[in-house]
């Protein structure tokens, strides 16, 4: 087993590894830019090592100064988190030509799934069936070729993942803005620009299926995962079961994705992202070579470390448990905190958490990466947190990640706190009847009109009492343990708000 | 004591009198009512009026305050704060934005000064935390000032593109 491993991230993902490495005995080494010293992933890890300027791309994404901390460090391993490196195949290579064992795929596996048109023809052969789509070498052809398939269509960045880049065109003259902004995104986040255009399937939900293989054709599925609420092909809410798949589409997506992950020998975690229709086809949509978002509600519902599974995979080359010992019980639900504005169109925000409190409380998980006074910065994804709930129904989990989010206080800088509380209140989510563009197509509507209501006279009352009274409250505090507070009766004057979605 | 806070695309206006230690008349804007407030040992403020008790807790950060009630939360925004009502009114998204809606990259410029554009067109494409955001046209005009280049990093409320 590993004696060391360097966390090649930072937030919420390396403090969630360094949960694992702590538990298992093995020490931990974070790495930080300029904008991070101090930040919360380095003080939960063993040591920390500085690794460059803000800019993602001279830090978190220089694999040269990664693999030289990890060096110095001691290390024998690199665990890559999600996103930044976790599917650059060149930094997986450098990391085992320094002698080091990657923590995940083989390079030629992220390789071949990193190409989403190549990762598209692994599935075809291995039988899963994929969504009709053209590719083309420049965006005229796509053009062409889309109008041939028919729209509405989505183009999607060939080297992309987590929905960035990813732009719906529903005619031909849409379309041609949408590729350029699409290469756009694409060359800057994946440096490539290459693009291309699958059918945009309508009212399909998103269905994945987690995956471990020991590298050598031997592969078994820890259940799948619904992430169909999504704003922008950006997931917010995901949760295990997924609530509306009938037994036989199941193990039709469960056995698909083992076909496929047995098929190409692969190594570690993975995902099978698949779009299930309403008429209840099953399509391959593409394989994530990483630990996912959204792994927390499949570990609670099966029990199993997947960070813990990935680290025993890496060092012993089996897989730590046979198809039959995974077993499944209750229902798990996670809400992605992010620093955004909702009432803005969802604009990015900036700043200094001041005050944080995050909930806690029986079966309530929270992966967070800032506490209170930590910095929000420009440079790299807004994500604060995810907050997790199991219960043994899905409607018990439900309400208890509201109950969860009620007790959930970030002040300093704005967050998706209210959309989280009012999507989740929605009786369409407590239905389960909605697909992969419902928020957008129906609920952001009203939910903006909802943010447009005026601020309760007595919350401004109470800001200018704050202020007239030089109130410690202004002052920036640590976080104060978990009170009744929350829990009071507002006055009257709230009912509004109440009703409306946003409070009780 | 007066204060204005902006609220979304409002401003509201606060008039508090003392009334006697811990008690205020409060104002806002049409409505008055009155309130003990009482400050807990950990900051947060006991809010007791005509209907019940409530418990605030609120932060400063810059212009903006925070305040929870309950469980729920509001932000505000101190009008005419040196800069703070500039910022705001720079805010992109709601004005049609000429101005950058965040701090970000600039990854294109789409137009030259002496362009015509049409409502709705893209200016500039601006990129932060890794989402693209269109800065397009709030109306029809002819481009006056470009102020914006690729590979510039830009702070929020930034003025890109001038328009005639």
């Amino acid at each position: 087993m590993f004696k060391k491993v360097l966390i090649a991230n930072r937030g919420e993902i390396t403090c969630r590894v360094a949960a694992t490495l702590h538990e298992m005995g093995i020490r931990s080494v974070a790495v930080y830019s300029e904008a991070d010293r101090g930040a919360l992933h380095t003080r939960v890890c063993d040591e920390a090592r500085f690794i460059g300027p803000p800019e993602a791309r001279a830090s978190y994404l220089n694999a040269e100064a990664i693999v030289r901390a990890a060096k110095e460090s001691g290390a024998d391993a690199v665990h890559p988190g999600f996103g930044f490196l976790a599917e650059n195949a060149a930094f997986a290579e450098a990391v085992e030509a320094a002698g080091l064992t990657f923590i995940g795929p083989t390079a030629a596996q992220i390789r071949a799934m990193g190409d989403k048109r190549e990762a598209r023809r692994l599935a075809e052969a291995a039988g899963v069936p994929i969504v009709p789509g053209v590719e083309a070498a420049d965006g005229r052809a796509l053009v062409r070729a889309a109008n041939a398939m028919g729209y509405p269509v989505i183009i999607k960045a060939a080297l992309g993942g987590g929905g960035k880049g990813m732009q719906a065109a529903h005619d031909a003259k849409h379309l041609a803005e949408a590729i350029e902004a699409a290469q756009r995104v694409a060359a800057s986040a994946f440096g490539d620009a290459s693009v291309y255009v699958e059918k945009l399937l309508e009212h399909a939900r998103h269905v994945e299926v987690q995956v471990l293989g020991d590298g050598k054709g031997r592969a078994v599925h820890v259940f799948e995962r619904d992430c169909t609420l999504q704003r922008r092909h950006q997931k917010v809410v995901e949760e295990a079961p997924a609530p509306t798949l009938t037994a036989d589409q199941r193990a039709i997506v469960t056995h698909a994705a083992v076909r496929l992950a047995e098929a190409v020998k692969y190594r570690g975690a993975g995902t099978i992202e698949t779009l299930i229709t309403r008429e209840g086809q099953v399509y391959f949509l593409e394989m994530n070579t990483r630990l996912q978002v959204e792994h927390p509600v499949t570990e609670l519902v099966t029990g199993i470390d997947l960070v813990r599974a990935q680290i025993e995979i890496a060092a012993t080359g089996k897989l730590p448990f046979e198809q039959h010992a995974i077993k499944r019980h209750g229902h798990a639900i996670e809400a992605r905190l992010y620093a955004e504005d909702a009432a803005r169109d969802f604009l990015p925000q900036v700043g200094t958490a001041t005050r944080v409190r995050w909930p806690d409380g029986p079966f309530v998980r929270v992966d967070a990466g800032v506490e209170s006074g930590d910095a929000v910065s420009v440079h790299y994804d807004p994500m604060l947190a995810k907050i997790i709930a199991y219960a043994p129904t899905r409607d018990a989990a439900i309400e208890r990640l509201l109950g969860a989010l009620d007790d959930t206080r970030v002040h300093g800088v704005v967050t998706n706190l209210p959309f989280l509380r009012a999507l989740l209140r929605a009786p369409q989510v407590r239905a389960g009847s909605y697909d992969t563009e419902w928020v957008e197509r129906e609920f952001l509507g009203g939910f903006a009109e909802l943010m447009r209501a005026p601020v309760p006279d007595l919350a401004l009352a109470a800001v200018a009492i704050a202020e007239a009274s030089g109130a410690p409250g202004l002052r920036a505090a640590t976080a104060a343990p978990n009170g009744a507070a929350g829990h009071k009766d507002p006055f009257a004057v709230l009912g509004r708000w109440r009703q409306s979605g946003l409070g009780e | 004591m007066k204060s204005s806070w902006r609220d979304g695309e409002r401003v509201r206006e606060v008039e508090l009198k003392p009334l006697s230690p811990g008690r205020w008349r409060v104002r806002v804007d049409a409505s008055e009512f009155e309130l003990a407030c009482e400050t807990m040992p950990d900051g947060k403020l006991r809010l007791v009026g005509e209907g019940g008790v409530t418990v605030a807790e609120v932060t400063a950060e810059g212009a903006r305050r925070f305040v929870r009630l309950g469980v729920l939360d509001f932000v505000v925004e101190r009008e005419g704060a040196g800069g703070s009502g500039r910022r705001r009114a720079a805010g992109g998204a709601h004005d049609g934005g000429l101005t950058a809606p965040m701090p970000g990259v600039i990854t294109k410029v789409m137009v030259v000064v002496g362009d015509e554009v049409t409502k709705g067109q893209p200016l500039v494409a601006l990129e932060a935390m890794k989402m693209e955001h269109l800065v397009r046209a709030p109306r029809p005009g002819r481009v006056k000032v470009v102020a914006a280049s690729p590979g510039q990093m830009v702070q929020s409320g930034a003025s890109l593109v001038e328009l005639d």
